[in-house]
């Protein structure tokens, strides 16, 4: 009854040839496609839908210290192509969060990345700290995009200088990878890369969402309680990919391309701008096996374009 | 060694002239063969497969629509072949319909599920916006995405005298309740809408084994004019109701929980909410309880407790 194409139909000798694994330097995972905090729960939601050892890595919603709640509905709003959301980063708490880790650790070997959010630098580098010290977590994501209460509500990824500050704090006070989280909503990505590198990053991962609005005309007013929300999805791609490529020229640590990634091609495209993964956020929601889709379709475009290896085009963009 | 089962191969069904010879396979991948030591290949896919097996309560399926009748107005009857969906559903479930795999409309749309019989299931449903308007423009063999089936039920209930609430488009997982309490519980409905054209499908709900229903409509257009809430107390008293079961639209259950809240009932409310997901992941449907936190209408609901929900404007 069973149909496993990998044994009838040469797969066996696709997957000598076709390799699909990529290097970090600090890390090796089996494949380049790790789901975005946010879009993938806490992993266990999954594992109903397939088995989580298929994915290269994934990161878990964003945590602070203590239970958030999250905004009041609305926190949705889909637009041509994308979604804009308001969530709040609601979520358990770091204490919840290590019970849930425990647990999702025993279902899988596949790396599990902590998305670490503050509302101050003490409170990013506590929450660091406390994942630092759990055996099952991988790595660290540090997502700089949250409003920081003592810069007025501002982001440190807005700011080249608080960016450092943050980043060169953590990474001297813990001792896992730290992959740092940038946001598109600054003039300058780049160089607040080049700030996290020098701060000691392990590497870079970008966008997150691109801030938008939407308007409700019976109303006569903002859909959103906060007036912007992120946007994310397929609309987003190709914002995402030039923030990238530039970054990618610019660092010299890994990135992880991240934006609207929906098909195998999308993969490639990032890793040929020059990252070396990429998270996949809102398609998750859409379609809870994507990793599977993208993981498949990954290899069979590879084998169209006769790639054997993901390190052969990164970067390769000829210009 | 790492390996893989995808059940349901969607994709393959999806892209594949033949996906009906597919349909009930798995795809089975194995990866990095290359280390042997943790067991025979066959010992090691039969295990993942039970583990799968047993985990799953929801599935992504594509599912063929076998008609979309247009109703009244903006109302519509989709009836899909859905084997697992038909197979799995309670009442008051829900399911995730998307009208393509295209990337606009982007998300999945909830839809409570208005009956199924194997390998069949029916949605009624009102178009709202462009995800519903894609759904109502497929025709008959078209491909829907369907997630499924989501969510808590309605609680079961034997010997109970039960009135159900519906408003508007509400009636769909009331139908489905109905259809499952009628023989062992005295059901009694109080069904409302706008005007006469959003009062539909009186003649299904004649078919269920029910005791009495009451009808109204807003404008008076048809049946009684007035508002669900209009004789719910006298109905209450003369039926010795001890259990209602709600569905509708917000403004519904406010003036509801203002008329029944508190007088001694078993109070049950399914709920609608904007949904990214559908099962859990993205926190887009809360819904403010009165322990003043929010729960989410996907996994936590879309049933709850009268009581347990803040009414008031959130």
């Amino acid at each position: 009854m069973l149909r496993r194409p990998g044994f009838q139909d040469g797969g066996n000798r696709m997957a000598k040839t076709i390799n699909l694994s990529v290097d970090l330097g600090f890390i090796q995972l089996k494949n380049p496609i790790i789901p975005a905090s946010g879009a993938f729960g806490y992993g266990e939601e999954f594992q109903a839908f397939f088995p989580l050892d298929i994915l290269g890595a994934f990161v878990l919603k964003g945590i602070y210290k203590n239970p958030r709640k999250g905004n009041p509905p609305p926190r949705i709003h889909e637009t041509a192509a994308g979604l804009l959301n308001s969530i709040g980063l609601a979520g358990p708490g770091a204490d919840e969060l290590k019970k849930i880790i425990t647990r999702t650790a025993g279902l899988t070997h596949t790396p599990i990345i902590v998305n670490v959010c503050g509302g101050s630098d003490e409170e990013y580098l506590e929450v660091a700290r406390i994942f630092d010290a759990m055996e099952e977590v991988s790595i660290l994501e540090l997502n700089i995009s949250c409003p920081n209460v003592k810069a007025g509500g501002k982001c440190p990824a807005q700011d080249r200088d608080h960016t450092f500050r943050l980043v060169k704090l953590v990474k001297e006070n813990t001792k896992k990878p730290l992959m740092v989280k940038l946001s598109p909503n600054t003039h300058d990505v780049p160089s607040v890369a080049l700030a996290a590198q020098e701060a000691g990053a392990d590497c870079i991962s970008l966008v997150n969402t691109f801030l938008g609005m939407a308007v409700d005309l019976k109303k006569r007013a903002p859909v959103f309680k906060n007036i912007f929300a992120g946007l994310s999805g397929p609309a987003i791609k190709p914002l995402a990919l030039k923030l990238v490529w530039e970054v990618a020229k610019t660092v010299s640590i890994p990135v992880i391309g991240i934006g609207g990634i929906t098909t195998g091609k999308d993969v490639l495209e990032f890793i040929l701008v020059g990252a070396s993964a990429v998270q996949t956020g809102t398609i998750n929601m859409v379609e809870p096996c994507a990793s599977v889709r993208i993981i498949n379709e990954l290899e069979e475009t590879m084998k169209a374009l006769s790639i054997t290896n993901l390190n052969e085009i990164k970067g390769r963009l000829k210009l | 060694m790492v390996t893989y089962i995808f059940l349901d191969s969607f994709w393959k069904r999806n892209h594949s002239k033949h996906w009906k010879m597919t349909r009930y396979f798995a795809l089975f991948r194995v990866l990095h063969t290359n280390d042997r030591k943790e067991g025979s290949l066959f010992r090691l896919l039969f295990t993942s497969t039970h583990i799968i097996w047993d985990n799953i309560s929801m599935k992504d399926e594509t599912c063929i629509v076998m008609e979309n009748k247009h109703i009244t107005k903006k109302f519509y009857m989709l009836k899909i072949k859905a084997p697992y969906i038909s197979e799995n559903a309670k009442p008051g479930n829900f399911v995730m319909l998307k009208a393509s795999s295209g990337i606009d409309p982007l998300l999945k749309r909830p839809f409570g599920v208005f009956n199924t019989k194997y390998p069949f299931a029916w949605i009624y449903y009102e178009v709202v916006g462009k995800g519903t308007a894609a759904i109502a423009n497929l025709r008959t063999d078209d491909n829907v995405r369907a997630l499924g089936p989501l969510g808590n039920r309605f609680p079961p209930l034997t010997g109970k005298n039960i009135l159900m609430v519906a408003g508007g488009r509400g009636i769909a997982p009331i139908h489905y309740a109905i259809s499952d309490y009628a023989p062992a519980n005295n059901v009694y409905l109080i069904y409302g809408a706008r005007s006469a054209g959003d009062l539909n499908l009186v003649a299904e709900l004649k078919k269920l084994d029910m005791k009495k229903m009451f009808l109204y409509t807003d404008d008076g257009s048809a049946y009684q004019k007035g508002f669900v809430t209009t004789d719910i107390r006298r109905i209450i008293a003369e039926h010795h109701i001890d259990v209602t079961v709600s569905c509708g639209p917000d403004a519904m259950f406010e003036s509801l929980a203002h008329e029944i809240g508190g007088i001694g009932t078993e109070n049950w409310v399914s709920l609608e909410a904007l949904m990214g997901c559908g099962f859990g992941i993205c926190y887009s449907c809360a819904v403010k309880t009165t322990a003043d936190e929010y729960k989410k209408v996907c996994s936590d609901g879309p049933v709850f407790r009268m009581e347990e929900i803040a009414w008031q404007k959130q």
